[in-house]
C-alpha cells in the first residue's frame, strides 16, 4: 500500500512518489516492498536452517508477531508525521504518557480494558495535537518543537508515576490484560476447530494499520495531509487548511505511539515509566526501510510493516544464534545495510531495464 | 488495491477478531505448560544467567557460571548480556534462550517493578527461575527464590562506614542510580537511617541520583558536585558503581579531604584503599549469587521445591577498608559456601 502525491512543482522524482507512473513502464519485481518480502524470506529460510528453534510457534513465532505488531504500530506512529516531511521525536514519550493515563484509569477507576485503551488513544491524540498546534501556529521545525516536548515530557511521565504509584509501575492487571499477553488465537477453539497461533494483540496492530492505510490511499483528509507535505505552498493555494492538517497529522501520531504503548504494556504485563524508552530509532527504520520519504508526500503502510517485520526478525534470528551484544549490534547494522543495498541495486537495476526497454 | 476491497478486508478482520474473542468460543482449560515439568538429571539442565545488560558487577557470573557447570556437572551455563537495560529485550532474550533448550533461568530482571510478569511467564511454561542479584519491586517475588545483596542494609554499612569515616559529624553526599527503579529508593532509605541515627550531628545533603548509567555521566556529576559543595562536603557514599569509580578518581584528583566510600571491587577503588583516597567500600557477592543460583536451580529442576516459594535470601555485603584489604576474598568464600549449605539445609525441600 503505497500512497503518494505528486509535487506540482518538479523537484527530483522521490522513488516511492512516482509510483503510479513506473507501475506502468517497470516491472513488477521494481516495487521496494517485493525486495523487502525477499530478504525477509530469505532471512528466515537462513535462520530457521542454522537453529529450528526459530520455527517454534509457541517460543519463537508467537513473541515475534507480538513484537512486530508493536514496532509496526510505532512505525505508523512516525509514518504520521512523516508523510508531512516532520518529525517526532516524542513518539516514546507520547506512548509513555498515554499508558500512564492508562494505568491511572485502571488502577483508580477500575475501567475496562478497552475503556482504559481509549482514555490512552484520547490522551497520545491530544498531546500530539497540541505538539502539532505549536508547530503549526509557530513555524518552528518539527524536530525542535518535539523534542523539546521529549524533555519536558520525559520528567513529566517521572514525575507522574513517582506520585501516583509506589515505584515506576502500576500493579493492577485490568481483566483481559493477562489473556492478550499470554493467549494466541490458538487457545480458543468453536467446537474442534481452533484458531491460529496469532498473538490476541496482532489484531489491533492489523486494523491500526489498515486503518492508516485506507486513510492515506482514500480518504480526503489522508490525501490532503500528503498534499501538505509534498509541497505546503501549493497546498494551501488550492485550499486545503494547512495548518488544521499538520494538527491532525500530528495527533494521529500521538494516537498512533499511543497505542502502541498499550500493546508494548500488554505485552510486558504492566503500565510502567520505561514504556516507549528504545520505540524512537525503530520508529524511523520500519518506515524508511519500507520506501517512505522523509521529506514528505509519500508513504507506504505496508512498506513500514515490512519493515518492522525485518527488523524483528533479524533481531530474533541473531538473538537466537547467540550473538554477543556487540556482534548483535555490529550485524544487525549489517544486515540492515546490505538489505538495504540489494534493495537500491534491484531498482536500480529495473530502472535500466524500463529505459532500455522503452 | 480499490478502496471498496480494502473496506471489505478491514471489515473482515475485525470481524474475525470480535468472533474469535466473543463468548461463542470456548478457551482451552489450561495454558501452554513446557515439557519440563517433572524432574531432570543435572545434564538435562541448561541454566542461562542473564542480566539486565553489560555491567561490570556482572562479569564475574560467567566464570561462576562455568564453575557451577563443572562442579555440578549441569548440561550448560550460558551467558548472555544482551538485554541491553530494556525489560523488553530481555524478556525477548529470555524466550529465544527458552527456544534453544535452554530450561532454568538466573535473571537479573531490569525493571523490579515489573519483572515478575516476566517470571510468572517462564513459570508458567514450567521453569524454574532465579531472582538474581535484584529483587522485584514490592512485596511479592514470583520466582521461586530470591538472592540478591539487601540494598537496603548494604546502603545503610557503607553511610554506616561513612558516618565513621568522617568523625561522626559533617555533611554527607550519597551518589547512586536510576532514581525510578525501586532499588534506588531503598539504597536511599538505607542512608537515611544510617543519618538519622546521628541525631542531626550528620546531614545528608544531597541524593545525587541517574549517574549510573555510563561512567562518563558519572564523571561529570561528580565533577559538578566538587566545584559546587566540595569545600563544604565531609564524605561521599556511593551505592552503585560508576559514581565510585568517578568520585574515588575525582576527589583524589581535586586533593580534597573528603572521605569516599565506594561500593563493589573496581581496581581503581581498590588501590584508592590501599593508598588511602578512598576509606572503604561495600562489596557484594556475585559469584555467590551466579554459582548458588545455579545449584539451587539444578536442585528445583532435579525435583526439590522451595520450603517457601519466592523467599528473599540475602547474598550478603561485606565492608572494606585498609584493614581487610587484602584478605577480604576469603569471608566472601565463606559466605559462597554458607549460602550453598543453607540452601540444602532450610530453603530447599528434597524428597
Amino acid at each position: 500500500m503505497t500512497t503518494a502525491t505528486t509535487p506540482p512543482a518538479a523537484p527530483p522524482a522521490p522513488p516511492a512518489a512516482v509510483a503510479g507512473t513506473r507501475s506502468r513502464t517497470l516491472p513488477f519485481w521494481a516495487n521496494p516492498r517485493l525486495g523487502l518480502v525477499i530478504v525477509i524470506v530469505v532471512l528466515v529460510a537462513l535462520f530457521s536452517s542454522l537453529t529450528p528453534a526459530f520455527l517454534d510457534p509457541r517460543l519463537t513465532l508467537a513473541p515475534l508477531q507480538a513484537d512486530i505488531s508493536v514496532y509496526a504500530v510505532v512505525g505508523l506512529a512516525q509514518l504520521a508525521v512523516l508523510s508531512l516531511g516532520h518529525m517526532n521525536m516524542a513518539v516514546g514519550r507520547m506512548a509513555a504518557l498515554s499508558t500512564f493515563a492508562m494505568g491511572l484509569a485502571y488502577d483508580r477507576l477500575g475501567v475496562p480494558l478497552l475503556v482504559g485503551l481509549a482514555v490512552g488513544l484520547a490522551v497520545g491524540a491530544a498531546i500530539g495535537a497540541l505538539a502539532g498546534l505549536v508547530i503549526a501556529r509557530t513555524g518552528v521545525n518539527s524536530f525542535v518543537v518535539t523534542l523539546a516536548l521529549d524533555f519536558g515530557l520525559l520528567g513529566l511521565v517521572t514525575i507522574l508515576y513517582t506520585r501516583a504509584t509506589d515505584g515506576v509501575a502500576f500493579a493492577v492487571k485490568p481483566a483481559g490484560l493477562a489473556e492478550l499477553r499470554f493467549d494466541t488465537f490458538a487457545d480458543y477453539c468453536l467446537g474442534e476447530v481452533c484458531g491460529p497461533r496469532v498473538p490476541l494483540v496482532v489484531p489491533f496492530a492489523l486494523v491500526a494499520a489498515l486503518a492508516v492505510g485506507l486513510l492515506f490511499r482514500s480518504a480526503r483528509l489522508g490525501r490532503e495531509i500528503l498534499m501538505t507535505g509534498a509541497n505546503p505552498v501549493a497546498a494551501q493555494l488550492s485550499g486545503i487548511p494547512t495548518h488544521r492538517r499538520v494538527v491532525a497529522a500530528h495527533a494521529l501520531s500521538g494516537l498512533l505511539a499511543a497505542l502502541a504503548g498499550f500493546l508494548l504494556a500488554a505485552n510486558n504485563g504492566a503500565f510502567s515509566a520505561n514504556i516507549g524508552e528504545s520505540f524512537l530509532l525503530p520508529s524511523f527504520l520500519a518506515p524508511v526501510l519500507g520506501g517512505t520519504l522523509l521529506a514528505g508526500g509519500a508513504v507506504s503502510v505496508l512498506g513500514t510493516v515490512l519493515g518492522a517485520t525485518l527488523t524483528q526478525v533479524i533481531y530474533k534470528g541473531l538473538n537466537l544464534l547467540q550473538f554477543s551484544l556487540e556482534d548483535l549490534k555490529l550485524y544487525i547494522g549489517l544486515v540492515l545495510l546490505a538489505a538495504l543495498s540489494l534493495d537500491r541495486m534491484r531498482a536500480v537495476l529495473a530502472e535500466r531495464r524500463a529505459v532500455s526497454s522503452s | 488495491m480499490k478502496r471498496t476491497a480494502l473496506a471489505r478486508l478491514g471489515v473482515g478482520l475485525v470481524a474475525f477478531a470480535l468472533t474469535a474473542t466473543t463468548a461463542a468460543c470456548t478457551k482451552k482449560s489450561d495454558a501452554d505448560t513446557g515439557d519440563t515439568a517433572g524432574r531432570m538429571n543435572p545434564e538435562q539442565m541448561k541454566v542461562a544467567l542473564v542480566p539486565g545488560g553489560s555491567h561490570p558487577y556482572f562479569q564475574p557470573w560467567k566464570d561462576a557460571g562455568a564453575k557451577a557447570k563443572a562442579d555440578f556437572k549441569l548440561g550448560d551455563v550460558t551467558y548472555n548480556e544482551t538485554a541491553g537495560w530494556d525489560q523488553t529485550k530481555q524478556n525477548d532474550v529470555l524466550k529465544s534462550l527458552a527456544a534453544q533448550g535452554y530450561n532454568a533461568f538466573g535473571i537479573f530482571g531490569v525493571s523490579p517493578d515489573n519483572i515478575n510478569s516476566t517470571f510468572e511467564d517462564l513459570k508458567r511454561q514450567g521453569y524454574p527461575v532465579a531472582s538474581l542479584a535484584s529483587c522485584p519491586a514490592g512485596d511479592v517475588n514470583k520466582a521461586d527464590f530470591c538472592l540478591s545483596t539487601d540494598v537496603e542494609l548494604a546502603a545503610y554499612k557503607a553511610a554506616k562506614a561513612a558516618i565513621d569515616a568522617m568523625g561522626g559529624q559533617g555533611n554527607l553526599v550519597h551518589l547512586t542510580g536510576n532514581k525510578v527503579d525501586s532499588n534506588t529508593q531503598r539504597r536511599i532509605k538505607g542512608v537515611e537511617k544510617a543519618v538519622a541515627e546521628t541525631g542531626g550531628k550528620v546531614v545528608l545533603l544531597q541524593n545525587v541520583t541517574d549517574i549510573d548509567k555510563d561512567l562518563q555521566s558519572a564523571q561529570k556529576a561528580v565533577a559538578d558536585l566538587l566545584a559546587a559543595k566540595g569545600n563544604q562536603i565531609q564524605a561521599i557514599v556511593n551505592t552503585a558503581y560508576n559514581p565510585s569509580v568517578a568520585s574515588a578518581e575525582g576527589v583524589k584528583q581535586a586533593k580534597l579531604a573528603i572521605k569516599v566510600i565506594a561500593i563493589d571491587d573496581d581496581k581503581t577503588i581498590l588501590d584508592g584503599i590501599r593508598d588511602g583516597s578512598v576509606a572503604g567500600t561495600v562489596l557484594q557477592n556475585p559469584v555467590g549469587q551466579a554459582y548458588v543460583g545455579s545449584y539451587a536451580l539444578s536442585k528445583l529442576a532435579g525435583g526439590c521445591t522451595m520450603s517457601q516459594p519466592g523467599v528473599i535470601i540475602d547474598s550478603g555485603s561485606f565492608v572494606v577498608t585498609k584493614a581487610n584489604v587484602d584478605g577480604y576474598e576469603a569471608d566472601r568464600s565463606a559466605k559462597t559456601d554458607e549460602l550453598k549449605k543453607e540452601f540444602d539445609a532450610t530453603y530447599l525441600t528434597c524428597r
